[in-house]
């Protein structure tokens, strides 16, 4: 015996809400991890709560554009970086294409100079740096060098991911990812050695 | 012969980031490899790397705020 007009439409609502359901729990699952990112994509905790709650509530609304087996934290990540730029909190500027002396040993070397003890091992070295230097070396990374950072090295995205989010191509994100560690590493030698100046 | 054309220790640089991000071909992989069991110096700086970055992954993670996570969770949609 067949489903009445009224019985198969009942059916549909209670799926779909079952589905919606079952979607906001995944997503409000993923939340810590969405906000790990967000957090550093923006420069004050404020902005990333703002951003969040943004994110969360387009989330829900436009859940059935969500295709179910696909990776939800990349999509989460896609809607909340969008909402960065049209909101205009993110100041879009020219990438910095300023020449790069420093090489990828530049910071290594630096510390390594500055550390008391001869031939120092590399956990030594990193003793000079402080949980401040880097959360304020990352912050002053321009902003496109920075998200690619933010998603692969804190994020833990993906190279296609991280294009993917940031509508780049691919090749984009890797180049920006290793001129913006560079940059990182600049930052890091530049505060590392303030630092220690001010003990000596 | 090496894969390395001049300065070894300057080519194993340039590859320090990708070999972290295991993005480097087989045969680039070896060749640093390769150096690298015979070079302290850049040895040093490669487990630095690494380390660095969990270092600063670490450092700049920050918790989500509890009342933050308990706002996105009003924000599902209500059930009637």
């Amino acid at each position: 015996m067949g489903e009445t007009a009224p019985e198969t439409e009942a059916r549909k609502l209670a799926e779909d809400a079952r589905d919606r359901v079952r979607f906001e729990e995944e997503a409000l699952e993923l939340a810590d991890q969405v906000y790990r990112v967000a957090r550093r994509l923006v420069s004050s905790r404020e902005e990333a709560e703002d951003l969040m709650q943004e994110t969360y509530a387009r989330a829900f609304r436009s859940w059935k554009s969500y295709q179910p087996g696909t990776n939800l934290r990349a999509w989460l990540l896609r809607i909340l970086t969008n909402l960065n730029i049209d909101r205009g909190r993110r100041v879009q500027r020219a990438p910095d294409m300023q020449p790069l002396e420093e090489g990828d040993y530049f910071l290594y070397n630096k510390l390594e100079e500055s550390t008391q003890a001869p031939n120092p091992d590399e956990e030594r070295v990193l003793e000079r740096l402080s949980q401040d230097d880097a959360v304020s070396a990352l912050s002053a990374v321009p902003h496109d060098f920075r998200d690619a950072i933010v998603l692969v090295d804190i994020g833990d995205f993906s190279y296609n991911d991280a294009a993917q989010i940031l509508d780049i191509p691919v090749g984009t994100v890797m180049s920006r990812l290793h001129r913006g560690r560079r940059i990182l590493k600049r930052e890091l030698a530049e505060r590392a050695l303030v630092d220690g100046d001010d003990v000596e | 012969m090496s894969g390395f054309a001049i300065d070894p220790c300057e080519k194993c640089e340039e590859l320090l980031q990708s070999f972290l991000d295991r993005d480097l071909s087989e045969e680039e992989r070896a060749v640093a490899e390769e150096h690298l069991d015979g070079c302290d110096y850049c040895r040093k700086r490669y487990r630095f790397e690494a380390e660095l970055r969990r270092f600063v992954r670490q450092a700049v993670t920050e918790p989500m705020p509890l009342e933050l996570k308990l706002k996105l969770a009003e924000l599902r949609t209500p059930l009637i």
